[in-house]
């Protein structure tokens, strides 16, 4: 059998601040479709790892592959270019403007242009942004809506929808459950169930092992800038959790051996 | 007879009901525009206020025409200035600004002989410059706006004093300068009818209630069309009387006088420009995001920096047209011009409706602002209150301002 080609794959990637070493030579490969969580403690390099892959940092050392071919990114427009999107933990969004002018922020559809000036196709943003919150079932009564008077969770389903909604390849999300009640937690996971049943490759960070539990296929564990572990999410939480967390605190430390032994 | 009673009975509670409803539904409108209204139900009250206790001179064609005359430099400064507060930065400098590009563009046209429209572009470049060199203090070296433009307000202080050194005032003899500032559009000769009635001015006013009209039917009918909520019919058709009486009030009142002076032409098309820019064009759209989320809107590829350049252009270019408006109404340029006027045009931009924290406002708002805080300095003049009771009251007009603001924003969020 063939084995198909990874929506994203990163080789050996390096990277220091100063003395610190972030990261010590990190490999991650992501498969179409796929959800993909990434835990680890903090200062453990997830959040680094997931800067590069976005183009807001460039890696010392290392190579990143979107669809087999090479990449080469110097900033997060470049990023975007490949199809590659970050959802930020502290939400993105401007709260003055409402969810149609958040969702189509920095690539307003312009109706005419003057010259340097494009007037802007309201109409078509509007009902584009319907169709997209209606298609990932995000309750929001009106896209006219403010952001700055949705609740915590509309507000990060917003981000999420924006990310994921030109043809973005890779959807990497930093914390998205973090700072919501338990129903927005709810609501968040739902999301991203359906974005994988719509064919989304999605990446996320989290420090909340329960939550990703319930979403994700596999697992990587990062540890000291190293990966320590990557798993399939399999059995029951409890022994999962259990299995990973010896990896998160580095009470166990024998991935790597095996690793190249396979 | 009972079945008669009752008929008329029912039609009363029809007609009470009706009414009900319909005073609900301006309640309602009420409050959810209030921010929007507010400023333009205290501008009616305040020329009611004034026209009551001057006996009818506040609203005299005189005096309305003086006072549009007299908002225009301030006005320009005050469209600048909301795109600049949108974006969360303050620029203290345009006032000294406006008074040293004034004195600039009569050097040109007294000493150097240029011509007029060659001063005047001159002028304009001259302010795209100084804006330019803001604009590289805040958006490229990061130093906090209320810093590098208190420099602007003294270096540019400095300057204006350099340059009317020699002779303290320049008296400017060009005619087609002065008339910017004094001169009105001209009329078609009498025929006969409307004596004494500015007709071209009669004229546009009523293009512009037919364009008014026009426009919010159609918008009406769009926005139908896309299914979102409209205004009630009898709710839309006050308003469109509303603002037609307004809007042909103040053509009359004007036409009885000399017409639309050349100062209100450029604040309109000024107006109507930017307004166009802000809301309805891409640019506009990345103005707005900036101020809401700096750090949102450089993550989805607008440039800070550039929106950063190009604000700090526009209030550049606009403080020299507010220099050429002032030089050009006194017909000289004075070492003194120029004094106050940034805090006449912050003050303009906050009554008029812009956020002190950044990402909301408009310029229409901040041109309403600017009429608002001139009509309290016209009318307490024409009323012969002492001018130090005239700022007091000023003050507290722009605290109302800003409470006003901070109160009804945040009952929206509950």
């Amino acid at each position: 059998m063939v084995k198909a080609i990874p929506v994203v794959e990163m080789r050996n990637i390096k990277k220091s601040f100063g003395g610190v070493h972030a990261l010590r030579g990190v490999d991650l490969v992501l498969h179409h479709n796929e959800v993909l969580g990434l835990v680890g403690d903090n200062a453990a390099g997830k959040s680094t790892l997931m800067k590069i892959l976005s183009g807001a940092y460039i890696p010392d050392e290392g190579e990143i592959f979107i669809e087999g071919k090479k990449v080469h990114m110097v900033n997060s427009w470049d990023a975007h270019q490949q199809g590659i999107e970050m959802v930020y933990q502290d939400l993105a969004l401007a709260n003055n403007l409402d969810v149609a002018a958040n969702v189509f922020m920095g690539r307003e559809a312009v109706s005419v242009k003057l010259g340097p000036i494009g007037v802007m196709d309201e109409h078509y943003m509007e009902q584009e942004t319907k169709r997209l919150l209606d298609r990932l079932k995000i309750d929001i009564s009106s896209v006219r809506l403010k952001v700055e008077s949705l609740s915590g969770g509309q507000r990060q389903a917003v981000a999420i929808a924006r990310a994921t909604a030109f043809n973005t390849k890779v959807t990497i999300m930093d914390e998205p459950t973090a700072a919501l009640s338990v129903a927005a937690i709810k609501k968040v996971l739902d999301l991203v169930r359906e974005l994988k049943e719509q064919g989304c490759s999605i990446i996320i960070i989290s420090h909340r092992l329960e939550d990703i539990y319930q979403v994700s296929d596999r697992m990587m564990v990062l540890r000291h800038g190293r990966k320590v572990c990557d798993t399939p999410v399999t059995g029951d939480i409890d022994t999962f959790r259990e299995h990973v967390v010896a990896y998160i605190v580095g009470a166990r430390d024998d991935f790597a051996e095996g690793g190249n032994k396979q | 007879m009972i079945l008669r009673k009752e008929g008329i009975s029912s039609k009363m509670a029809r007609t009470s009901r009706h009414e009900v409803i319909f005073i609900n539904d301006i309640n309602k409108i009420l409050r959810q525009n209030i921010r929007e209204w507010g400023m333009y139900i205290a501008l009616l009250v305040i020329m009611a206020f004034f026209t009551i206790t001057t006996k009818g001179v506040f609203l005299s064609s005189r005096n309305i025409g003086n006072l549009i005359n007299q908002t225009g430099y301030i006005a320009v400064l005050a469209v600048g200035m909301t795109l600049v507060i949108i974006i969360s930065h303050i620029d203290l400098s345009v006032g000294y600004l406006s008074g040293f590009l004034g004195a600039v563009a009569a050097t040109a046209m007294e000493f150097w002989h240029l011509p007029v429209y060659v001063s005047i572009a001159l002028t304009l470049v001259i302010g795209i410059m100084a804006g330019f060199f803001s604009g590289f203090l805040v958006g490229q070296m990061k130093i906090p706006a209320f810093v590098a433009t208190l420099a602007g307000w003294l270096g540019y202080r400095g300057a204006l004093q350099l340059v009317t050194m020699s002779r303290g005032t320049i008296v400017i003899t060009n005619d087609v300068f002065n008339a910017i500032g004094n001169g009105y559009i001209p009329d078609i000769p009498d025929i006969g009818i409307l004596p004494g009635v500015h007709k071209v001015t009669l004229f546009l006013g009523i293009l512009i209630i037919l364009f008014f009209i026009v426009n919010a039917i159609n918008n009406r009918r769009k926005m139908q069309s896309y299914n979102f909520k409209v205004l009630g019919m009898h709710l839309f058709i006050i308003k469109l009387i509303f603002g037609s009486a307004l809007i042909g009030g103040m053509t009359w009142v004007l036409s009885g006088y000399k017409g639309l002076s050349w100062t209100a032409v450029i604040v309109l098309i000024l107006v109507f420009v930017y307004n166009f820019i802000m809301s309805r064009t891409v640019l506009g759209r990345h103005i707005y995001a900036v101020g809401g989320n700096p750090e949102a809107a450089e993550l989805n590829g607008i440039s800070v920096k550039k929106i950063t350049y190009m604000i700090f252009c526009s209030m550049g270019m606009l403080s020299a047209l507010s220099g050429i408006l002032f030089a050009s109404r006194f017909k000289s340029a004075t070492t003194t011009a120029g004094t106050l006027f940034e805090l006449d045009a912050i003050a303009a931009a906050f009554v008029g409706g812009v956020s002190p924290s950044g990402g909301i406002g408009k310029v229409t708002g901040s041109i309403i602002g600017a009429f608002v805080m001139m009509s309290l300095t016209s009318g307490m003049n024409l009323m012969g209150i002492d001018i130090s009771f005239q700022y007091v009251v000023r003050a507290l007009v722009l605290v109302a301002a800003v409470v006003f603001d901070v109160t009804t924003r945040n009952r929206k969020k509950i």
